[in-house]
């Protein structure tokens, strides 16, 4: 059976065996003379000098040395090479990953009790060194706790977890699983996988590729069950009578069974109250629509929810939303002279619902430092812009966070804003028959987002025929550019407020732009861009991250409105009533229901937030897909051959021969203490 | 009566007394008379005691004493018991030459061969004085020390001399016996006590002359245990406490040898004592006082049949 040893470095001490050596040759000798009455017997006696030649108690001698080699065995940790057994119990030491599913689909009635179950028999069948993690997984995965072989901590990490709101991805969890599993050193490794096995939960592309001679034990806690009815999507169609706004729900209610349900109660609630019931069939696998009667939009911020009566699956029987009023985004025109400067972006601007553009249009000389109060765009259509109050006032707006056009054209003077255009402006560039075009367009720029795709407007159809050529400086960036390389489309950040500078006109005189189909977006996304308007959402997802301080916001307060950029304090209430921080303005949605986001720079905000019905599609995958997917691809070999492999470490201490060895060399030296005690005591009796 | 050689002897009723308790007792004559006293007592068949027939006084009846020699005609005019004491060669000169050179300043284990000597000479003299011996002492090294001319009266002399005895000198019998063979002039009996350091024809030489005027020579060879078994286990120098010369020792390699060499030096002394009718007895210092006590009377009336 070969030998070796985990210390090898203290068999040096091996050396200490010329130390009994020592002892047993070496005669010990008196410094004093012994005081002898006569040597006339002695003085007859041949002296002999062989005293270092001969051991002396040599069973004495034996003890000693077997003791001092023993020792140094000890702490040279001896490891048999054998193969380990492999029923020891390091030979089966386990690491386990306990990944259970808490995605609301988990909710389905008894499941979540089967899988708490099936993670406790996971637990119990733990012994020896076994080591367990438990992983909660939904969208994202959490591990909750270290690896343990401790039942009652593992108890306690599994205790008072309810499923959550989330969505059902397994490569999150198995990622997690797999990471702890390639840094384990037990020789076996293990996931039990509980789950109700959604289809939609996998879709094949994870990418896990577990550590060699992993098992997986999927453990499936659904019965088949597919009956389920969710409130499946809600559409709102706003209309304005009498400058009130009124809203009608239409709901749609969704059947994943495969038996019809007739008379669903399908209620509407509006701030906490129900404000009307219908009932519904819907056939099985089907689904149905209920529209309800309009209500009044009064107020900012009304929180409302379809509701069906509570089964199975109380997840999806609800379906929050946020209604606001309809914004008016406040545009003020100051327009050079000439009416048809202006008259194309009027009229574009005015066919508008979402959102409504309140468009004012004033001769650029008349307008004065108070006109810019509430508006949220102010555009500057070739002309020029008086110095002095106007200006300053125009500077502040910006700063605060209002959004400014300007229109280049003939009139075009903007030397009152020196330090608001992003660069010096030129003369007139006269580009000769058929004009210049778009050449260069940023399309990742909100203005041109939505020309992006194909088919969705075609910029360079327009025919520029003049255009003042501007010399952009450092602070502004050319978001387009004439097919001469000239700079169509300019951008500034002033503060919170943003500049956009248009270097030809929006008439039918410098370019035919008005009259091609692209301008009316153009001028919209233009404007909403100029403004930071974005269309808030009336719902959101679990799962989604949301920008609560940026663009995304409902509402699109006066510019002069805004506060500072506060951020530090801002804080989301979770449903549940947890408080979240929200420093960097993203928050991550994962409770369904109603958040609260508070310290905004926009005031209070209310996000709706409903399941992703893709969890509602209760139909069931097979586990031994999820199994084969993640499969080492070595085919693993027998588990004797994992026990072989156990580092040396574990098989030393699980052989732990170095105990013995102390225990037999303490046994020496107690004999070999006894021993020469008696020997001593005999040769003083003597 | 068979006495054994063994020191844990059979000897019937005696109990024998280590001699290293004895050397616990500082009065010479109180360790004399604690020796011979109990072991006069526990002879309850004692044949020695008065070897004479002459009558030396009564005294009262002692439990322990033969009931043969109570005088029951004293009995019937008192109506007492009576025991009838005998003088034992009266005016015998008793006198012991007691050996103080400085190899017998040794003891391996506390009790030296010179206090295990001058226990025994005490007990034999007041051993002999109850015997109405006339007791002296000669100490003697390399020449004669101390004297005690013989004298009924004298015990206490001479255990007082006895008890202030130094060894201070190296030893020599032949010239220190020769001395005192000079000095003797009525025959009596000698005992004497010594080591016996010296080739055997030497001690021969000197002990011999002792006898030319009728004296009994009675020997004691005393030896510590470890000069017979010469136990020692480390190697080193030996020194002569005599000479002072010292020689490199393995008592390993050596003790065999050495043991051959001793006890064949006793065998002789103890042969050659015999051929010329010197009672001779070889005691190391753990046997018992009493025991040699024994060994001595036995040895006296061995002789006296003898002769």
């Amino acid at each position: 059976m070969p030998f070796s040893f985990l210390a090898p470095i203290f068999l040096a001490g091996l050396a200490a065996l010329a130390i009994p050596v020592a002892v047993h040759l070496i005669q010990k000798e008196r410094k004093d003379a012994v005081r002898f009455p006569s040597l006339m017997f002695l003085s007859q006696v041949p002296y002999k000098s062989t005293r270092r030649r001969r051991i002396r108690n040599w069973l004495l001698f034996a003890l000693r040395s077997a003791a001092v080699f023993l020792l140094v065995a000890a702490f040279s940790r001896p490891l048999f090479d054998r193969e380990l057994d492999a029923a020891s119990p390091l030979a089966t030491a386990r690491e386990v990953v306990i990944l259970v599913d808490r995605s609301f689909s988990m909710g389905y009635a008894g499941r979540w009790e089967r899988a708490t179950g099936a993670a406790n028999a996971a637990i119990d069948g733990l012994s020896g060194d076994d080591r367990a993690t438990i992983i909660f997984f939904d969208g994202g995965a959490t591990i909750a706790n270290q690896p343990t072989g401790d039942h009652a901590r593992l108890r306690s990490a599994l205790a008072g977890v309810e499923p959550g709101s989330d969505v059902t991805r397994y490569g999150p969890g198995l990622k997690l699983a797999q990471g702890i599993l390639e840094t384990s050193d037990k020789p076996r490794r293990e996931i039990v996988l509980i789950s109700d096995f959604q289809r939609a939960g996998w879709d094949g592309g994870e990418g896990v590729r577990l550590p060699a001679r992993t098992t997986i034990n999927p453990i499936n806690v659904s019965a088949g069950e597919t009956e389920d009815l969710a409130v499946g999507n809600v559409a709102f169609r706003r209309e304005e009578t009498n400058e009130r706004e009124r809203v009608t729900t239409t709901a749609r209610v969704v059947n994943t069974g495969i038996d019809p349900v007739n008379g669903v109660a399908v209620a509407l609630e509006l701030n906490g109250r129900e404000l009307e019931t219908k009932r519904v069939d819907v056939a099985a696998n089907d689904a149905a629509t209920v529209v309800f009667s309009p209500f009044t939009l009064s107020e900012d911020n009304m929180r409302g929810a379809v509701r069906l009566a509570p089964d199975r699956l109380t997840a999806d029987d609800a379906f929050h939303f946020v209604l606001s009023r309809g914004q008016a985004v406040s545009v003020l025109i100051a327009d050079g002279g000439t009416s048809r400067g202006s008259l194309y972006l009027e009229r574009a601007l005015g066919i508008s619902d979402r959102p409504e553009y309140r468009v004012e249009v004033k001769r650029a000389e008349s307008v004065r430092g108070a006109d810019f109060a509430g508006r949220a765009v102010v555009i500057w259509a070739d002309a020029t812009v008086p110095p002095g109050e106007t200006g300053r006032r125009l500077r502040e707006f910006v700063e605060n966070g209002g959004g400014l056009l300007l229109i280049a054209g003939q009139r075009s003077n903007w030397d009152a804003l020196t330090d608001l255009v992003p660069g010096t402006v030129g003369r007139v560039t006269d580009r000769a028959d058929p004009g210049g075009s778009l050449g260069y367009i940023d399309y990742s720029h909100p203005a041109f987002e939505v020309f992006r795709a194909p088919r969705s407007g075609d910029l360079s159809a327009a025919r520029f025929f003049r255009y003042r050529p501007v010399e952009v400086d450092a602070t502004g960036e050319v978001r387009a550019r004439f097919d001469d390389g000239q700079p169509a489309l300019i951008e500034k950040s002033v503060g919170q407020g943003r500049v956009l500078v248009w270097t030809s006109t929006m008439d039918n005189y410098w370019s035919d732009m008005p009259l091609q189909p692209v301008f009316l977006p153009l001028a919209h996304q233009l404007v909403r861009h100029a403004g930071g308007f974005a269309e808030a959402s009336p719902w959101f997802s679990v799962g989604q991250v949301v920008d609560v301080a940026g663009a995304a916001v409902a509402t699109v307060d006066s510019a002069a409105a805004r506060p500072a950029a506060a951020g530090r304090d801002r804080i989301a209430i979770a449903p549940g009533g947890d408080r979240v921080e929200v420093p960097t303005g993203l928050l991550r949605l994962e409770e369904r229901g109603f958040y609260e986001v508070r310290g905004n720079t926009r005031g209070e905000r209310i996000l709706a937030v409903n399941v992703d019905l893709a969890e509602s599609e209760l139909a069931m995958m097979d586990p031994q897909d999820v199994v084969a997917a993640v499969q080492p691809r070595e085919d693993g070999g027998p588990a004797l051959a994992t026990a072989m492999q156990i580092p040396a470490e574990d098989r030393e201490r699980q052989q732990h021969l170095w105990w013995y060895l102390l225990v037999v060399t303490f046994i020496i030296l107690a004999t070999e203490t006894a021993l020469s005690n008696r020997l001593s005591r005999r040769r003083t009796a003597r | 009566m068979r006495v054994s050689h063994h020191h844990q002897g059979t000897v019937p009723g005696a109990a024998f007394v280590d001699p290293q308790v004895l050397s616990r007792i500082d009065n010479l004559e109180l360790v004399a008379r604690f020796v011979v006293d109990g072991f006069i007592n526990g002879l309850h068949k004692s044949p020695y005691l008065g070897l004479s027939l002459d009558f030396a006084e009564h005294r009262a009846y002692m439990p322990g004493d033969d009931i043969r020699r109570i005088d029951w005609r004293l009995y019937a005019r008192t109506d007492r018991y009576y025991v009838k004491e005998y003088e034992a060669d009266t005016n015998a000169n008793f006198i012991v030459l007691l050996d103080i050179s400085k190899s017998m300043d040794f003891g391996m284990k506390g009790l030296r061969k010179l206090d295990y000597a001058r226990f025994l000479a005490a007990s034999l003299v007041y051993f002999s004085n109850q015997q109405r011996d006339r007791v002296g002492l000669m100490t003697f090294d390399n020449d004669l020390v101390d004297y005690v001319p013989c004298s009924a009266k004298h015990l206490n002399v001479v255990l007082h001399t006895i008890d202030r005895v130094q060894p201070e000198r190296p030893g020599a019998l032949g010239r220190a016996l020769h001395t005192i063979a000079g000095t003797l002039n009525r025959r009596g009996v000698l005992v004497l006590i010594s080591d016996f350091y010296e080739p055997v024809d030497a001690v021969l030489d000197a002990v011999k002359p002792l006898r030319y005027r009728g004296n009994d020579v009675v020997v004691f060879h005393v030896l510590d245990p470890a000069e017979i078994e010469f136990p020692y286990e480390e190697a080193g120098n030996f020194e002569d406490l005599e000479t002072g010369e010292r020689i490199p020792i393995v008592p390993a390699t050596q003790r065999a040898k050495y043991t051959e060499l001793v006890l064949g030096h006793v065998a002789q002394l103890g042969k050659r004592f015999a051929n010329d009718q010197i009672d001779y007895s070889m005691f190391d210092t753990a046997t018992p006082l009493d025991y040699a006590l024994f060994q001595y009377l036995s040895n006296r009336l061995r002789l006296q049949k003898a002769r």
